[in-house]
């Protein structure tokens, strides 16, 4: 048996989502076992399903870097410059 | 065209209710312990379809007693069910080869239905092959893999050569089953939609050498009222829950 992993895509603008695992024998009885396990009550529009072996995994150790906050802008800070800075033309100073 | 419920036509789809009826349940014993998780799941969700076949065949003859009543509370006698669908088959050898079996003959069953003359049942009966195309993809190729392996066709080839010659009952009818053709019921005779099933049945093993003596069969008494041995536990099962409070609401 190899390990297959599936995604599904609901209706409309959803991206394909991770929907779970599952073992079959080959290709054929994978996308079988895929909508029997995971597609079976309309979860999903379309169905994809990936041998587990095709998937490339990265290094974990990569990801898991030091303090990345200054990567995540919510634009807050910019906001609230931009804010004062407007009011104090506004109040003439 | 309108037609009229005849008692051939009451006999033939009672005893397709019943058919389809004792397989789901048969099915669904295997819950949780189906041989892989896969398998569990999809057996399970192919016994549910079933007893949906059956529901919507009881409704269909309208007769005055409820559904449930019907499917749970007659007497052993008033089932129509071939022997082959009551077979607990306990072993999944035999339970894969049952389903193998069993949907083949849907197949041809459901589609006399469709291309009969009357609306409400060949709408049942389109439905219903929609769901088929999957239990029958399920059946062979899995049916198939395991062939594949001399120890795959150890086990299962025997289970095909007792089964098969059983599986000629389903397509009996207790009356006058001219009846069922004249009505515009079924659009080809059971003598033919037996030896289509015959053919199917015969082109898929025999890619495997398997060879199977038809004759074997004795004529089994299903569709006259005569249970098989099997049919008390299965019908035990079938109402263990009921039977706890038969007045409960649901």
């Amino acid at each position: 048996m190899k390990t297959y992993e599936v995604f599904l895509k609901k209706a409309g603008k959803e991206p394909f989502g991770h929907a779970g695992s599952l073992d079959a024998p080959d290709d054929h009885m994978a996308l079988l076992f895929a909508r029997d396990s995971y597609g079976r009550r309309s979860e999903g529009e379309q169905i994809w399903v990936v041998s587990r072996d095709h998937i490339l995994e990265g290094n974990q150790s990569d990801l898991a870097l030091a303090d990345r906050s200054h990567k995540h802008n919510d634009g807050q800070r910019v906001s609230e410059l931009r804010t004062n800075q407007r009011l104090k033309k506004e109040l003439g100073e | 065209m309108m037609h009229t419920l005849d008692d051939a036509a009451i006999e033939y789809l009672l005893g397709f209710a019943d058919d389809e009826l004792c397989v789901g349940q048969n099915h669904s014993w295997w819950i949780a312990v189906g041989p892989f998780l896969e398998e569990d799941l999809a057996f399970s969700s192919i016994a549910q379809d079933e007893l949906g076949h059956a529901r919507m065949l009881y409704e269909f003859l309208e007769l005055e007693e409820s559904v449930d009543q019907i499917a749970y509370g007659r007497d052993p006698r008033e089932y129509r069910s071939a022997h082959i669908a009551e077979l607990r088959c306990h072993q999944w050898p035999e339970a894969l080869v049952r389903h193998v079996l069993y949907d083949l003959a849907e197949e041809v069953r459901w589609r006399a239905l469709s291309k009969g003359s009357w609306k409400g049942i060949a709408a049942i009966a389109t439905r219903a092959i929609a769901e088929e195309r999957f239990h029958l993809q399920h059946a062979l190729s899995l049916a198939e893999r395991l062939l594949a392996t001399a120890e795959g066709r150890k086990r299962l080839l025997p289970s095909f050569q007792r089964l098969a010659p059983m599986g000629q009952e389903l397509f009996r009818v207790n009356l006058d089953e001219l009846q069922l053709v004249e009505s515009g019921l079924l659009s080809s005779p059971l003598i033919d939609q037996k030896n289509s099933w015959i053919k199917n049945v015969e082109t898929f093993l025999d890619l495997f050498n398997c060879e199977i003596n038809w004759e074997q069969f004795q004529d089994a008494p299903g569709r006259e009222g005569m249970r098989s041995s099997d049919f008390e536990s299965l019908h035990a099962e079938m109402i263990e829950v009921l039977s706890l409070d038969p007045n409960a609401k649901w």
